[in-house]
């Protein structure tokens, strides 16, 4: 990979990750946010892989791959097991706040990821570092998602969206956690989704759907 | 030896759970395992603690595992709390009536509970200590979601969707220390250990190591029950079954700290003290304030005692950001001591919920003189929290506000004590509520004749009787665990 | 630059522009037509409309003042200004100095308010109607394609479209870069909103619940029906050709006559391959509901934020 081509790929990458969150708050049908979910799984890999090209690691490619296979096919085949078949059910119907409004929010929310990550950026600059940015603008778009969305399972794919913004942030920052670290946040965010599908098909049995609104019982 | 050591803790209660998958828990056999195997874990957490004070810090697994002073009296702590619980829970599923099945989940789930915490404290690495709480958090989502009603599921899914939000936050930060961390020139396998970043610490770049340390002290302490986000505590508290909810109050909270005390150990000698400082009193300060109004009007016992919970966490956290060696004896010896009052207390309260069906403080009506066994023993309980001396905490409190006012910090110590007190107050008015009166002409609202409250004798409350006699004894003498207590409080604490 | 050539080369480009906007009107209806499965009415159906039209006699609603009157006027004139302007078939054009973003921008919303206003003064029910949709859609459309265009702009330092243009002659390899492709989607969907086409207004349709380019032009009739609708179909060419200069501008033509012939050959293939693909997509999606269309805009407004954002802070 050339010195000119490397940023490129890179920030068609890291593009495609920023859309695609960008995408989540947009759409309101939910199985269209899992997809969404999953072509970002695609472009995680993709920048871990492309890093791992650039430095001569096949470690990195390995994990590339294996990343690929988890955020980009297992999450989101279970977050579609959690989707249910009413159509009532299928779209995000009023989330908190309205979509044209949390399309402007991802706009200023990637403003502040900007000044927020200049002393990152400013402290090894590289082609990686200077898309920092975007994974955090992504982790940013990932908690607002989780917080304004009433859905059980449009909550779980912010969750998602948050979790791989925080990888984004770790490959392009330090090429990566160790290992072992890595093989654990893997295996837990694993776990986390599989109790989060079986919680969900719980809720829905309860409570008739998964509408977050309906969890009022509990409060002071 | 050492070796053996560390791996038998995290071994013990993992070979537990795995008994409990494959042979089922049984009344008469398996249910006793999961004593025996937290005695030998507390026999192993002894021994760790005599090695550590004699020989220093030990480790193995190249590092990932790593115990010193402070992690031996966080596993102390782990193993008495686990040990108090598991002896309960026989008594608390019997007279819960649940089956074969879910008392195998529960007791599996436990145990990998104890595992996934002993692992915590026993980390060398600040990643395997993130990896292990994220464990806990998805560990104890089905032991919230137990009972299987509308609200247990509530609480289940709000606890699992904040503190994982809240972890994967504090993982941005680690994320951000490793970076910091490599920039230094630390190889990859150092640049997450506790202890090469401390002796790193202040070659790490300012600006960059503020960002992390901010994101991991709001992510821990959340996991914590900080405010903000705090809104998983009373509800998972209050939903999960009493032995869950004791384990989780009394050492999972004191975990998330105890994660909060080891990036502090980072941050000081790279950001100076301030920093850190500032943010835990910011935090502190609210949480006490919250829990002392959201206890005024509380209706629901176990909530109440998780908001106590987080009152005493915030507690902990300022003495945590106080920071002098006083202090943080303090604030160890105020963990251990909440750890077990608060396991008497939620033992108890489960009880309760079984003989009275409701968890309203209304419903619970002149309970001294109806069972006044329980009654002794959860208002002894209460007692102990409140802070009345010969409980540990006493000790511990008058600790943290001498620490606090001997720091320069008078105005924010005096301030946090007025909300303690205000809590006090709260919490007095609802037990005595719950305590005293009359016992004729209120009888307990439990009384179905298909399933009969089993009969809460003395073998029953033996594990509660046992606590309350550790935090009365703690709070007299240190006893053997002086030399651990002094050396955890240099580690972390500024001379 | 005032040279002859580049007065030639800018006739030509009006010229062009003028008489093929029908036609691509007409090759875009044909291609929908056929995919649909009918015969079609053929590439040359708008000519034989303007051409039935311009026959027939203006007719003026009573109580209608000047802006009735003046708007398809000044919408002829305002789209053969902007066919001048903007550079389609070279970058070296008289009016260069006027070439600038905020002044075709300008242009483009001239015509669509007078257009408004004329609507607005019919004074009937269709005419508000309409003349509101389209000023909410151009309330949304504004900023973003001033915001989209300016990100193109931050890395060559000027407004000037020509200018653009020619820099993205010179290095290629920039139309791939992130700030560039979200320039790209925010303008497709500025282009399309902009012209009216789906999904956010049906061109073909006359239901009440559904207009808004065509509610605004129910009143006219003969001439002044001519007129409009021959402007509409002028800023469609107009701007889907801005599409192509901005983001394939190969085959466009510097100064000099030399490489004119090629240029205009370039440019109609490539409006016309824009034209054909733009009503393949239409076959295959619907209207969105009215109140859906701020969510679409806000989305592209979004796109050409982060257009700006990524070409600023990506070097």
């Amino acid at each position: 990979m050339t010195d000119i081509t490397y940023p490129l790929y890179l920030d068609l990458a890291a593009g495609l990750l920023l859309l695609s969150a960008i995408g989540v708050l947009w759409r309101r049908q939910l199985a269209a946010m899992i997809n969404l979910f999953a072509v970002q799984g695609v472009a995680l890999a993709a920048i871990v892989a492309i890093i791992g090209v650039h430095q001569h690691s096949l470690e990195l490619a390995l994990v590339a791959a294996g990343l690929g296979v988890l955020r980009a096919g297992v999450l989101p085949h279970l977050a579609r097991r959690a989707l249910g078949n009413s159509p009532a059910e299928a779209r995000e119907t009023r989330p908190v706040v309205n979509v044209a409004a949390s399309l402007l929010a991802a706009a200023a929310l990637t403003l502040l990821a900007y000044a927020v990550t200049r002393p990152l950026v400013a402290l090894e600059p590289s082609p990686a570092t200077a898309i920092l940015p975007a994974a955090v603008t992504v982790v940013l778009i990932g908690f607002f998602t989780l917080v304004t969305r009433r859905r059980a399972l449009a909550q779980v794919v912010g969750f998602l969206l948050l979790d791989n913004g925080i990888t984004a942030t770790a490959f392009l920052a330090a090429a990566g956690v160790p290992l072992i670290v890595e093989l654990g946040v893997s295996f837990d965010l694993l776990l986390v989704a599989l109790v989060l599908q079986v919680l969900t098909t719980r809720l829905r049995s309860a409570f008739g759907s998964t509408d977050l609104d309906e969890l009022r019982e509990l409060h002071d | 030896m050492s070796t053996l050591l560390l791996l038998a803790a995290i071994g013990l209660p993992l070979a537990a759970a795995l008994g409990y998958a494959t042979w089922g828990w049984r009344r008469r056999t398996t249910a006793w395992t999961g004593v025996v195997t937290t005695g030998l874990l507390a026999v192993d957490a002894i021994g760790l603690a005599t090695t550590v004070t004699r020989h220093g810090p030990a480790h193995t697994a190249a590092g990932l595992l790593r115990a010193d002073a402070l992690s031996a009296w966080m596993l102390l702590g782990v193993a008495a709390v686990a040990l108090l619980a598991c002896w309960a829970s026989p008594a608390y599923l019997a007279s819960g009536h649940t089956g074969g099945r879910r008392a195998r989940w529960y007791a599996v789930l436990l145990h990998l509970f104890i595992a996934a915490m002993a692992t915590a404290v026993l980390a060398g690495n600040l990643g395997i200590l993130w990896v292990a709480v994220e464990a806990t958090t998805i560990v104890t989502a089905f032991l919230v979601g137990h009972d299987r009603t509308r609200t247990a599921l509530e609480a289940a899914w709000k606890y699992v969707v904040i503190c994982s939000a809240a972890i994967a936050i504090a993982f941005l930060g680690l994320v951000l220390l490793y970076y910091a961390a490599r920039h230094t020139g630390l190889g990859s396998e150092q640049a997450l250990d506790w202890a090469s970043l401390t002796g790193h610490a202040h070659q790490l770049d300012p600006a960059v190591t503020r960002i992390a340390i901010g994101l991991a002290v709001l992510g821990f302490g959340a996991k914590a029950g900080l405010v903000p986000m705090h809104a998983w505590l009373p509800d998972a508290h209050s939903q999960a079954p009493a032995p869950v909810s004791a384990l989780m109050s009394g050492v999972l909270l004191p975990v998330a700290l105890y994660a909060v005390l080891r990036v502090k150990a980072v941050a000081d000698p790279a950001l100076g003290t301030g920093y850190v400082r500032t943010l835990l009193v910011i935090l502190a300060l609210a949480t006490l304030a919250l829990a002392a109004l959201l206890l005024i009007g509380q209706r629901d016992y176990k909530r109440m005692l998780a908001y106590s919970s987080m009152e005493h966490m915030g507690l902990i956290a300022l003495a945590a950001a106080v920071g002098s060696r006083l202090a943080i004896t303090a604030l160890l010896l105020h963990m251990a001591g909440h750890g077990l009052a608060k396991t008497v207390a939620f033992l108890s309260s489960g009880h309760i919920l079984h003989h009275h069906t409701s968890a309203q403080i209304a419903d619970v009506r002149a309970l001294a003189a109806r069972m006044p066994l329980l009654a002794a023993l959860f208002g002894l309980a209460v007692l102990a929290l409140l802070g009345f001396p010969p409980a540990a905490l006493f000790a511990s409190e008058l600790g943290i506000a001498r620490a606090g006012t001997t720091a320069g910090m008078t105005w924010v110590t005096a301030g946090a004590f007025i909300l303690v007190a205000v809590s006090f107050a709260a919490i007095v008015a609802h037990t005595g509520r719950m305590m005293l009166g009359p016992a004729a002409g209120t009888a307990p609202q439990a009384a179905t004749t298909d399933h009969p409250p089993a009969t809460f004798t003395l073998t029953t409350a033996l594990p509660m009787i046992a606590g309350l006699l550790g935090v009365a004894a703690l709070g007299i003498a240190l006893g053997p665990t002086t030399d651990l207590l002094h050396t955890a409080a240099t580690i972390v604490g500024a001379p | 630059m005032t040279s002859p050539a580049a007065f030639v080369a800018t006739a030509v480009q009006v010229v062009v522009v003028a008489a093929g906007a029908p036609l691509l009107v007409g090759l875009m209806r044909q291609v929908h037509a056929r995919l649909a499965g009918r015969a079609g009415a053929g590439i040359g159906q708008p000519w034989r409309d303007l051409r039935k039209l311009l026959r027939r006699q203006p007719a003026t609603p009573v109580d209608t003042g000047w802006p009735f009157r003046t708007a398809p006027l000044l919408l002829m004139g305002s789209s053969l200004v902007l066919a001048a302007v903007v550079p389609l078939l070279t970058t070296a054009s008289p009016l260069d100095p006027a070439a600038d973003l905020f002044a075709v921008v300008g242009l483009l919303a001239l015509g669509t308010v007078t257009l408004a206003l004329a609507a607005l003064d019919t004074g009937t029910a269709f005419g508000g109607m309409g003349a509101s949709r389209e000023i909410t859609i151009l309330a949304l459309v504004e900023p973003t394609i001033l915001i989209a265009v300016f990100a193109l702009s931050a890395r060559v330092g000027s407004t000037n479209l020509a200018a653009i243009v020619t820099a993205t002659l010179h290095d290629p390899l920039r139309v791939a870069s992130p700030a560039s492709l979200l320039a790209a989607a925010a303008l497709v969907i500025v282009v399309v909103a902009e012209t009216g086409r789906l999904p956010v207004d049906n061109p073909a349709t006359h239901l009440e619940l559904t207009m808004i380019h065509e509610a605004m032009v129910l009143e006219y009739a003969g001439t002044d029906l001519a007129l409009v609708e021959w402007a509409s179909s002028m800023r469609l060419t107009v701007l889907l050709g801005l599409l192509a200069s901005l983001f394939l501008p190969w085959g466009i033509a510097g100064p000099g006559l030399a490489a004119l012939p090629l240029a205009l050959l370039v440019f109609v293939v490539k409006v016309a391959g824009l034209g054909i693909a733009l009503s393949t997509v239409e076959v295959f999606i619907a209207k969105l509901r009215l109140f859906r269309v701020p969510e679409l805009l806000a989305g592209s407004l979004v796109l050409a934020l982060l257009a700006v954002a990524s070409s600023f802070f990506l070097a």
